[in-house]
């Protein structure tokens, strides 16, 4: 990577966007902080894709800003090594090669034509680089996606579910790459519904929910965010924690899974309310239950902690 | 410099696909017609008299509407087809100020207008001067009116590919915008005379004779700047839609 240094954090600022009188983006705020993988989730529709084209300046917010190092990107000399790009997986031209394809890119931005071979050897196109790209497969066209995004080197991507139509063996790949360009101090910020890939890929997430921001911070820090309750009142503790703030469900063993909240406060709650609890354990939650928690009606934002400026104006909230 | 590596990456996109191939071989079928009209055509009383004079067989081989016809179909399909395939997205995310991007690729557009009109004229004088041997008379254009001839049909090219780059920016769809072209410059034109006599002297038709050295209803100056505004509206349109648009 050409440049790698702590300004290319992605700032995404109380970005609020509609498209006639649909809200898409409500106030969105977040940080994507360099050397970490963020893995941006959110349900359908929820708005990631219309968040990473505000931040490439594809769309325009209504209010607020994006940038990226500080930089709108509309304002950068050489985004094309500066920042990497995949958004859709067909945004080729059918007739023409994939070879040329990023001829197109290299010529455009003035990076070297032999940066084309190697990509296309990293992605593992090479054998198909003549053919036209209308042939390709959707893993095809991914890999062709993501040798563009490289070819300038850049220290921060900007993937939209770069994943899609991959193999297994293309998933593993793709994981090591965005680790490998993570650990040596890029940016990688990717969106997918593929949890369980996220799961092993990200350090940091960012949940969105119906353009809202409803979950950023450490993924770690985030899974043991959840206390176990049991009680013989689930039904009234249910009640009285979901009007503190709190996600409850029902857990496999009975007990309750309470998210949202301390658990100190779980305590005092149901101390002050009379409700005897038998049991008040820490548990970690895997990413497809909390995801279906944050995604739920809650909109309350939960911060996880120790993600540096993440988590600076709102502080973090110990669960 | 950042903006010629622009142009040369629209370039190399009008030149990786069959499109500019397509409109080659539609301009041999064009040349082949006109030496088939040279060889097999007669005026209503049998003679030949449409190649006698060289102003004749000057008008004969003027090309200057139909380049611009043609490359506008060509240019409105190359700008609109982006919008289509979403490859304009790779192309606003390698230059965020759009419209230099858009600048660069009319540009493009317009030299490879130029070029195929310029082709496309050469052969035309190519076939009709086959074609002459086989008739009562010999090519009898001067080097000067052949010269004017190019040089006409090389700026119909790059107008009307212009022309067609900037409708094809406004209306984003390669149907509506070549259905666009066509209004405008075959339905419209017409149907302008018809309301206001005078205006036939602007019409691109008669403009491009002005400037092929056919006809003379407008001195040469005005003919150029009239045409070069039939270019350039659309083209500062598409900038402008462009410019405002979000990419979805």
């Amino acid at each position: 990577m050409t440049k790698i240094d702590a300004s290319h954090a992605l700032e995404i600022e109380h970005v609020t966007k509609r498209y006639g009188h649909d809200v898409v983006l409500d106030d969105l705020t977040f940080t994507v902080q360099p050397g970490r993988v963020t893995g941006f989730l959110g349900p359908n529709g929820a708005g990631k894709s219309t968040t990473m084209k505000i931040l490439l300046d594809l769309a325009r917010a209504d209010r607020g800003h994006a940038t990226i190092g500080g930089t709108r990107y509309r304002e950068m000399e050489d985004p094309a090594r500066t920042v990497g790009v995949v958004l859709e997986p067909n945004a080729f031209h059918p007739g023409r090669s994939g070879r040329n394809h990023l001829r197109v890119l290299t010529d455009a931005a003035g990076i070297p034509t032999d940066r084309i071979d190697q990509m296309l050897e990293l992605v593992g196109l090479a054998q198909a680089a003549d053919r036209h790209v209308g042939g390709y497969s959707l893993g095809m066209r991914q890999r062709l996606g993501l040798a563009a995004a490289l070819l300038g080197d850049p220290p921060v991507l900007v993937l939209d579910e770069p994943g899609n139509g991959l193999d297994p063996q293309g998933i593993r790949w793709l994981r090591d790459l965005l680790r490998g360009r993570a650990a040596a101090g890029g940016t990688v910020f990717v969106s997918s519904h593929l949890l369980t890939e996220v799961e092993h890929l990200a350090d940091d997430v960012v949940v969105v929910s119906r353009g809202r921001l409803v979950a950023t911070g450490e993924l770690s820090t985030l899974q043991q965010a959840g206390t176990s309750v049991r009680t013989a009142e689930p039904g009234r503790l249910t009640r009285l924690l979901r009007n503190a703030g709190a996600t409850v469900h029902t857990g496999t063993e009975g007990d309750l899974i309470v998210r949202g909240i301390e658990i100190a406060e779980i305590g005092d709650s149901a101390c002050a309310a009379g409700i005897a609890l038998h049991a008040l354990i820490p548990q970690a939650g895997s990413l497809e239950e909390l995801f279906l928690d944050w995604t739920s009606n809650n909109n309350t934002p939960i911060y996880g902690a120790d993600t540096g400026d993440m988590a600076t104006e709102r502080l973090a909230v110990p669960l | 410099m950042t903006w010629l590596r622009l142009v040369r990456g629209e370039i190399r996109k009008l030149t990786t696909t069959k499109m500019p191939w397509v409109f080659l071989v539609v301009l041999l079928i064009i040349a082949a017609i006109d030496a088939a009209v040279v060889v097999f055509g007669t005026d209503m009383d049998g003679s030949k008299t449409f190649i006698a004079s060289g102003a004749d067989q000057q008008s004969l081989m003027a090309f200057g509407f139909n380049a611009m016809l043609g490359t506008a179909l060509f240019g409105t399909i190359a700008v609109a087809r982006e919008y289509g395939h979403g490859t304009v997205v790779p192309t606003f995310l390698t230059s965020p100020r759009r419209p230099r991007a858009i600048l660069a690729q009319q540009t493009a557009v317009s030299l490879a207008g130029a070029a195929l009109a310029l082709i496309g004229q050469v052969l035309i004088i190519a076939a009709v001067a086959l074609a002459l041997p086989s008739t009562d008379y010999g090519f009898m254009v001067s080097a000067g009116d052949l010269t004017q001839l190019l040089a006409a049909s090389a700026l119909a090219g790059a107008i009307g590919a212009l022309l067609g780059a900037g409708l094809g920016a406004v209306i984003r769809n390669v149907g509506g915008s070549v259905t666009t072209v066509v209004l405008v410059l075959f339905v419209i034109p017409p149907l302008a005379v018809q309301l206001v006599t005078d205006a036939v002297s602007w019409i691109p038709t008669t403009l491009f004779s002005v400037i092929s050295g056919v006809t003379a209803e407008v001195s040469l100056w005005a003919a150029l700047i009239a045409i070069a505004a039939w270019a350039l509206v659309p083209s500062a349109a598409g900038v402008m839609a462009v410019q405002r648009r979000d990419v979805v």
